[in-house]
């Protein structure tokens, strides 16, 4: 007797497991769902970070032949094209929770300006969801991941009441802070997802500074700490590492049923068969995938009859200003590591009378590397004049007196902003290459002068000297990190690709939950939305399989 | 902030300065390297041999680290091995970064003859430090040819990133505590900054 078994077929498959595709795998399972989760890489090893490593020690093990984990995909392995002199830096982690291991953890929710800001100013789509509608998510998300934070709620940044409390200003964030609130810019305490109290069984932080490394103790949100072990425990998740996502497959009528990936290790093609796809691989790679994946009834890609996926791209533009505070210049140095990065942060206030300029939308800034540097001289160190006693007397005065700021503003999204698939070649697999195209307009050169001009007023009030300084020099594109909206949400199925709810337009049964679903980016660092709209999302999947609808 | 982004800022903020690019991206290099070395110069002890320089030209650059950060209470740069630590970031580092490298030592001693008639190492140290401060444009004299410029500040951000990531230079110079493991963060304590 010839016995033929049908393929499994997944209730749900997740692609991805950072902030996005955890949140989905989290949730799901919690709800009893089945789910098997695909990610590009492997688990990283905690127990080999190299949090607590100085640097000659790192020079010896390196000289041993040891390594800290590579988190960073290389572009070797897998490329990205860009237009000649228009770079766009692409970063990404394949792997285990994704760049949650080693993100920046600043927290902020979006407020209705944000949210409201296209329907103001009539540029591009508006989101179909308002502060009401995520507000209750972003408090679930507060409370589960852990995120710190002052009582100090604006319109442009609300909602502080599960905030654990945020560590102490350094003396350099101090006197920035004070000096900028008495020229009327608002500077509050930083909203960060590092856990300043006990938080679901895992230990406080213990100020090391070292969160680029990852944290040995899982005292920062990271998808692979709090998320994945959660929903394994559920015993409904189960992980398939090193499968490379490559196309979503569809049925005759142009549904998703599964997905096709390659593993990493061997090169091999599998398919997977599912009844809904979740896709969080990131905003450049889920785009990547989706326009790869071509059929007689998806021409275009999946989900893109509306034309909009690619599209509209958009980042942050950002700059980096140094200096040193003479008042801090000569006092003893201080252990400045803290949570890591900035204590303080400057919200957006160029909506308030008084401060308004014609562009659109807006900035806010973040002040990391301020403070006494663990990790050797404080960069602008090199550019103390001269040579000799004098030289290394004034590197140590000037060690606890450095400052930096960062501020960010929005990129509207434009249509000629966009990452297209074909024409450059495929990688190992076969699988078409990325293409970002990318450039800035006018509206983000009028608001960088803006942002320059506060730079530079609280710098000033401040007493600081700037050194080196070049005004308004932006970084590469892409440097945020930050890309969002070439997969976005709107009303509107000929202006967007997916619905309030994540779900696509048209593919009921895909769902797309990474940044490539904001209609535009804000000033704002994505992730906390990025886990309460995936949270939203995935709640309404579980509403519409038990209504049936899926 | 990631070890990522931090190389982003720095590459981006260096290119703001008046300085060459090369010696800016040797010095962002060099920055890495001190995170990253994939060879420790302390580690291979009394029987180091320089790999990139010649015996000549690793003497010269002992010689220029120790003007650059000398012994003063805390050790000075050679004393720690900086000198062979330019040797190790050479070895990875760019081969055009490396060239001019090479080249700024030539450089230095052709000037070297031409004002005192010595090689840089022969000068006195008295003439080593007037060629420096023409170098860093301190001393107020004529500016030297850029290329011998480009080359101070090379190795002037090397000789600060090598230096400032040993335990002497961030523990005993800089005062960094090195506590690693706090139960609470105080931040300022300063009554006056309050």
């Amino acid at each position: 007797m010839q016995i033929i078994s049908a393929p499994k077929v997944y209730p749900v498959i997740v692609i991805g497991s950072g902030a996005s595709g955890g949140m989905a795998a989290w949730n799901l399972t919690q709800q009893g769902i089945d789910v098997l989760l695909l990610d590009a890489g492997e688990k990283f090893d905690r127990a080999k970070y190299w949090t607590h490593v100085t640097p000659w020690e790192a020079r010896e093990r390196r000289a041993r032949g040891e390594g800290p984990p590579a988190f960073y995909l290389d572009t070797k392995e897998q490329p990205y094209f860009t237009p000649p002199n228009r770079p766009f830096d692409l970063t990404r982690v394949w792997g285990h929770g994704g760049k949650t291991n080693v993100w920046g953890r600043v927290s902020l929710r979006l407020s209705d300006l944000d949210f409201r800001g296209p329907e103001r100013d009539g540029w591009e789509i508006p989101w179909p969801i308002a502060y009401r509608d995520i507000a209750p998510y972003y408090d679930k998300v507060e409370q589960l991941i852990g995120v710190c934070g002052g009582d100090d709620d604006s319109d442009s940044l609300p909602g502080s009441k599960f905030l654990q409390p945020p560590p102490a200003p350094r003396c350099g964030e101090q006197l920035l802070k004070k000096a900028a609130t008495s020229i009327g810019i608002p500077i509050v305490a930083g909203r960060r997802a590092n856990m300043t109290r006990p938080t679901r069984g895992f230990p406080p932080c213990h100020y090391c500074g070292a969160c680029g490394s990852g944290c040995d103790t899982a005292s920062f949100f990271c998808s692979a700490d709090h998320l994945l072990p959660f929903a394994l425990s559920t015993g409904r998740l189960e992980i398939r590492s090193n499968a490379v996502a490559a196309r979503i497959l569809v049925d005759e009528s142009g549904l998703a049923n599964g997905v096709q990936y390659f593993d990493r290790r061997t090169g091999a093609e599998r398919q997977v068969r599912g009844k809904v796809i979740v896709l969080g691989a990131s905003t450049v790679d889920s785009t990547r995938i989706l326009l790869n994946s071509k059929s007689r009834q998806h021409p275009n890609g999946i989900g893109n009859s509306s034309d909009v996926i690619g599209r509209y791209l958009c980042e942050q533009i950002r700059f980096h200003v140094r200096g040193f505070l003479p008042a801090l210049v000569g006092t003893a140095t201080r252990n400045d590591r803290g949570i890591g990065g900035e204590h303080i942060y400057m919200p957006r206030f160029n909506h308030r009378p008084g401060h308004t300029r014609p562009y659109l939308r807006g900035f806010g800034a973040q002040f990391w590397n301020t403070g006494a540097s663990a990790g050797g001289a404080h960069a602008g160190s090199e550019q103390i004049p001269g040579f000799g006693a004098g030289l290394k007397r004034e590197i140590k005065r000037r060690h606890p007196a450095w400052f930096e700021i960062h501020p960010y503003g929005e990129v509207l999204p434009y249509a000629h902003n966009r990452v297209t698939v074909g024409g450059n070649g495929a990688d190992r697999y076969g699988v078409p290459f990325a293409k970002i195209d990318y450039r800035v307009g006018e509206n983000e050169l009028a608001m960088a002068q803006h942002m320059a001009d506060t730079v530079e007023e609280i710098v000033k009030a401040a007493g600081g000297e700037l050194v080196g300084y070049q005004r308004a020099a932006l970084d590469h594109n892409g440097s945020a990190i930050h890309e969002h909206g070439t997969c976005r949400m709107g009303a509107d199925p000929k202006r967007s690709a997916l619905n309030a709810f994540n779900q696509m337009h048209d593919v009921k049964n895909l769902f797309v939950v990474d940044g490539s679903a904001f209609p535009t980016a804000t000033e704002k660092n994505p992730t906390l939305t990025i886990l309460a709209l995936s949270w939203r999302a995935t709640d309404y999947l579980v509403e519409s399989i038990k209504r049936g609808d899926l | 902030m990631s070890p990522v982004n931090r190389r982003q800022a720095l590459r981006t903020m260096a290119a703001g300065t008046a300085s060459a690019l090369w010696a800016t991206h040797l010095t962002a290099f060099a920055q890495q390297v001190a995170d990253h070395a994939h060879v420790t110069a302390a580690s291979e002890g009394a029987a180091f041999v320089p790999k990139v320089l010649t015996p000549q030209q690793f003497r010269t650059v002992g010689v220029l680290v120790d003007l650059i950060l000398p012994a003063t209470e805390t050790p000075g740069a050679k004393a720690v091995n900086v000198d062979r630590y330019i040797d190790v970031v050479l070895r990875t580092a760019p081969n055009v970064d490396r060239r001019r490298f090479l080249g700024g030592l030539t450089w230095l001693d052709t000037r070297s003859r031409a004002l005192f008639g010595k090689s840089f190492v022969g000068a006195t140290p008295a003439q080593q430090t007037d060629l420096l401060t023409r170098l860093s444009g301190t001393g107020g004299a004529r500016p030297e040819a850029p290329a011998g410029v480009a080359f101070f500040e090379a190795i002037k951000g090397m000789t600060i990133a090598g230096y400032y990531t040993t335990e002497v230079g961030l523990r005993q110079e800089l005062g960094d505590d090195g506590r690693l493991m706090l139960a609470r963060f105080e931040g300022c304590t300063h009554p006056e900054h309050q």
